[in-house]
């Protein structure tokens, strides 16, 4: 009998083993013996210890450039980011150290640092709670990007990144922590084909992977194949097995919460265009949040986040594309 | 706390000439353009490298910053390989991709160099994390300068370390200028010890110019946080030579304030606090001489190596 | 103690600690029916940002933090407006866009509220900077918690506050006795390793002041010295004002664990219960102030549950045009990125 988990708890069981597996994992992060805001690491400081699961102070900047001069030391760190939107303050550490030191050693130093955020729009926190800033991590050389979009994937993909010899950024959506799903111990490389079908490609992750198999059921009612791709690592990007799905459909919607203008569906759009051309029987058509910070108003908040219906509305429109029969 | 012997004593001169010879070298390749980019160099603070990396272990970390090429020599670094580094050959330490300011020799304990300012601070931090967490004793040393002082990330640093009790010796190396402007223009505080003292951290001020003075504090506190006493910190008046990077004439700088330094320099002091302790004059010279060689023949070295294969510049982007 | 005020002002300060307090009450009560995202209400510290804030004069700024209501509220922003605003309605002060986190008043001095903890400090010290600059009579006050001090962005901006002799008061709210993820009651603590904190700000040469957060005189004179010298072109001050974590503050989300706030118990202890007696006794700086006030002669208690009645009208007004404002347009999600 496979277990089945909450996406939350999820999380809590990766690093729980991660932490058995391997003495040189360590976990950082501001109130983390407490669980922290949504009990990830709950119970984790008492388990292995206090000097393995340490809260820090409210100093985003220091706790991120420590966490990696320890990954180049030997350790293993698993950094906990509160929400996403507060990467801002550790983005020197992370980009102009973690992300380069490997390649500015010439190869000498190894930075295995995993950093767990949270983010997305859920309960009308406003704009500085809400935010989908993955394009910031795939746009920056060094970075590795991992984006579970179920509770198996929550599990399996964190152990992998702590397992990661390079620095990993492990985006979750507390959209999702609720959510139960069975564990597995499928590959954790490259993106998985969740829902197979003929007439239109729908690449998405996080979160919208789930607006867009809610989608696929809705166009299936009306004749429409849509096969969805969960793509799981967003760095690196596992382009085969998009373009695998694009020849054989001809049409893709790229779907992410994050806002359409230069998020990483334009980087999946583009080289989709440039590799399957030939293949494809309309235009890439790109579905994201509009360019704007996140209104708290409850209406607001509806209105800016894309879904389900945005997914099937750039569906539809892709199977209706071409000239006009005479 | 030992007291050196002579054998030690000119062992620290050698090396204190060895960072003198090669500081001259590269200012010289510099000037011949065989050497490019930012340079940044550390003639002038030979007193506070050798002072503080003589009294650490081969297995102990040092984190430097912009103008760190001292500090690596210091450590214990090949001269060769670091000139090679700084020449951009792939002989280098990093292949030629780091360059001066990203200098990483890890296997003598340097681990790396930085180009932002006051970031090595919390990777210090982060090795002395390791050290604690696996209990191997490592100390771990932070070198930055005044101009560090007032950015946040100095502050977090010294918070955490002290709560947290971690081995770390933050090394403030205050030459009294942040690029081109003097530390008063930066901050109404003149003693940078006081930034430590907050978090009830001991911190002590000693002169550059005498490396004994700086090996001295710095085998107190290397002692105390392997102890596990927590984080220590150090200020170190030192003077830069010469401007702030290869190129800048230093105008706002006055000439008597040179010349008032130029008499502290830590290389002619120690040299003659030598001889007055009796010292035969030609052992000294020796050092001097030894140091000159070495570093002749890494000019040479780097000067001959290739550069590194075009593909380098998109390897090692991840680890494999 | 109660400041040295004329009687018609120590009962001003009074009645917007009490609008205050009955604000705060109603959002808890109304916080489970909406959807409004988490929220941090001033329960609790009322004595310091009223006595603090009401000694501001029109144009001076003040930058603030999560905890922002009560803020806001001392200079005289409408309840009902921000009420709105935390519902999400089109007639909030930022159009139901901000929520909680960001209420802004700019006619009432409030550029805006960070939600990043230590965010307003560097704004505040910029507000300072433009000041002195132009070399206008204003002042800026940062008001943020005891958690913002942890942040690098705090010592970067006090540091050149002091260089420039910036006309900015730091008001550092000292509520983390007691609180979530803290060692109870003592600094240093698990997160700040120096104490007192006033120390993290005499480091940079910066006056500072120590004040029991409970005490509405002794708040309104530390910051009447403070302003002071800033106006005068004295530079920077920091206030530390420490106050007890308000019992229903402690849970994650704000829960009315004291009940609502019966005035009686200022000046009848027999009528205190057992339960939460100390905060009621002592540790809640508005029924201190009333006690006070009352003890003194300086309002009658028939006339504190009148000032209360009225307060607690405009109120029920304000939670009800907040209801009944409508939502803003969808589209509107869309306007104002730019201006």
């Amino acid at each position: 009998m496979t277990t089945e988990l909450r996406f939350i708890d999820a999380i809590h069981a990766g690093l729980q083993a991660s932490l058995a597996a391997d003495d040189a994992v360590v976990v950082i992060g501001e109130d983390v013996t407490y669980g922290g805001p949504f009990g990830a690491t709950k119970g984790l400081a008492d388990e292995f210890g206090r000097h393995r699961v340490r809260d820090t102070p409210i100093s985003e900047a220091t706790v991120m450039g420590m966490a990696t001069g320890a990954a180049v030391t030997g350790l293993r760190p698993v950094v906990e980011v509160m929400f996403v939107d507060f990467i801002t303050l550790a983005m020197d550490q992370l980009v102009n150290h973690a992300a380069k030191l490997h390649f500015m050693s010439g190869g000498q130093l190894r930075v295995p640092l995993t950093v767990r955020v949270q983010g997305g729009v859920r309960g009308r926190f406003g704009a500085h709670h809400s935010q989908s800033l993955e394009s910031w991590f795939t746009h920056t050389p060094g970075l590795k990007v991992v984006a579970p979009a179920f509770p198996g994937d929550a599990k399996a993909l964190l152990e992998a990144a702590i397992a990661d010899d390079n620095p990993v950024v492990y985006l979750e959506h507390r959209g999702l922590y609720w959510d139960k799903g069975p564990m597995h111990s499928d590959p954790v490389d490259g993106a998985v084909v969740r829902r197979p079908g003929a007439d239109v490609t729908i690449v998405s992750y996080s979160k919208m992977v789930h607006s867009a198999l809610a989608a696929a059921e809705r166009l299936a009612e009306s004749g429409v194949g849509a096969e969805v791709i969960d793509l799981r690592w967003l760095e690196p990007l596992d382009t085969a097995t998009v373009f695998e799905s694009v020849s054989k459909t001809g049409r893709a919607v790229v779907a992410h919460e994050a806002v359409t203008r230069g998020g990483l569906g334009a980087e999946i759009a583009a080289t989709i265009q440039r590799e399957a051309f030939a293949e494809l029987l309309a235009p890439v058509a790109r579905v994201g949040a509009a360019f704007a910070p996140v209104a708290a108003a409850a209406d607001l908040e509806d209105a800016f986040l894309p879904g389900l219906a945005e997914i099937e509305r750039a569906a539809s429109s892709l199977m209706t594309f071409g000239p006009t029969p005479a | 706390m030992t007291e050196l012997d002579v054998a030690g004593r000119l062992a620290l001169l050698e090396r204190m000439w060895l960072i003198r010879a090669f500081e001259e070298k590269v200012s010289e390749l510099f000037a011949r353009g065989q050497v490019v980019g930012l340079i940044h160099l550390g003639i002038g603070s030979e007193g506070s490298a050798v002072g503080i990396c003589s009294a650490l272990r081969d297995d102990d970390y040092v984190f430097g910053n912009h103008r760190s090429h001292a500090h690596a020599i210091a450590k214990g670094a090949d001269v060769d390989r670091l000139m090679a580094e700084i020449a951009g050959k792939a002989a280098g330490y990093c292949k030629g991709k780091g360059g001066s300011m990203h200098i990483s020799a890890p296997e003598v304990g340097f681990v790396t160099a930085t180009g932002v300012v006051g970031g090595n601070i919390a990777l210090a931090l982060g090795a002395a994390l390791t050290s604690v967490t696996t209990g191997d004793t490592r100390v771990s040393v932070a070198f930055f300068g005044d101009g560090a002082g007032q950015s946040g990330g100095l502050h977090e640093s010294l918070n955490l370390a002290a709560l947290w009790k971690l081995p770390v010796v933050f090394v403030c190396e205050n030459n009294g200028y942040a690029e081109f402007s003097p530390l008063s223009a930066h901050t109404v505080v003149e003693r940078l010890t006081d930034y430590a003292s907050v978090y009830s951290i001991p911190a002590v001020t000693v002169d550059g110019g005498d490396v004994m003075e700086v090996r001295r504090a710095a085998d107190h506190a290397v002692a105390r946080t392997r102890a596990g006493e927590g984080p220590m910190f150090i200020e170190v008046l030192t003077h830069r030579l010469r401007g702030h990077y290869e190129g800048d004439p230093a105008a706002y700088r006055e000439l008597s304030e040179r010349e008032e330094w130029t008499t502290r320099d830590p290389v002619a002091r120690f040299r003659a606090e030598l001889d007055e302790a009796g010292v035969a004059a030609d052992t000294i010279a020796a050092t001097e001489a030894a140091a000159r060689a070495s570093i002749a023949g890494a000019a040479e070295f780097a000067v001959a190596a290739s550069g590194p294969g075009l593909d380098e510049a998109t390897t090692d982007v991840y680890a494999l | 103690m109660t400041p040295d005020l004329p009687q018609n002002q120590l009962v001003d300060l009074l009645r917007r600690m009490l609008v205050i307090r009955r604000f705060e009450e109603a959002l808890i009560k109304l916080a489970g029916e909406f959807d409004i995202g988490h929220f941090h209400v001033y329960i609790g510290q009322e004595s310091t940002g009223v006595p603090a804030l009401a000694q501001l004069q029109t144009g001076d700024l003040a930058f603030t933090t999560h905890r922002n209501h009560g803020h806001l509220l001392a200079r005289g922003t409408d309840p009902a407006a921000m009420l709105a605003e935390i519902l999400g309605k089109a007639t909030g002060t930022n159009k139901g866009k901000g929520g909680t986190l960001h209420i802004a008043s700019p006619e009432h001095g409030f550029p805006t509220t960070s939600a990043v903890t230590g965010g307003c400090t560097p704004l505040a010290t910029g507000a300072a900077f433009g000041f002195s600059r132009r070399g206008v009579d204003r002042v800026s006050v940062c008001l943020f918690g005891d958690g913002a001090l942890e942040e690098g962005s705090y010592h970067e901006s006090i540091n050149i506050a002091a260089l420039e002799a910036l006309p900015v008061i730091y008001l550092c709210e000292n509520n983390s006795l007691e609180a979530l993820g803290q060692k109870a009651n003592e600094y240093p603590s698990s997160t700040m390793s120096a104490a007192p904190l006033t120390d993290l700000a005499a480091s940079f040469k910066v006056p500072t002041i120590t004040v029991d957060g409970t005490d509405t005189g002794a708040v309104h004179a530390a910051m009447a010295e403070a302003i002071g010298r800033a106006r005068g072109g004295g530079g920077p001050t920091f206030v530390e004002a420490l106050t007890v974590r308000w019992p229903g503050n402690r849970p994650l989300w704000p829960q009315l664990l004291t009940g609502v706030t019966d005035l009686t118990f200022a000046w009848d202890e027999a009528a205190i219960p057992e339960e939460h007696s100390k905060w009621h006794g002592a540790q809640d700086g508005l029924l201190r102030y009333v006690r006070e006030l009352v003890t003194a002669g300086h309002i009658a208690t028939d006339d504190v549950l009148a000032l209360d009645g009225e307060v607690s009208t405009q109120i029920e007004d304000a939670v009800q045009f907040a209801l009944d404002s409508p939502y803003p347009e969808p589209e509107s999600a869309f306007e104002g990125v730019y201006a």
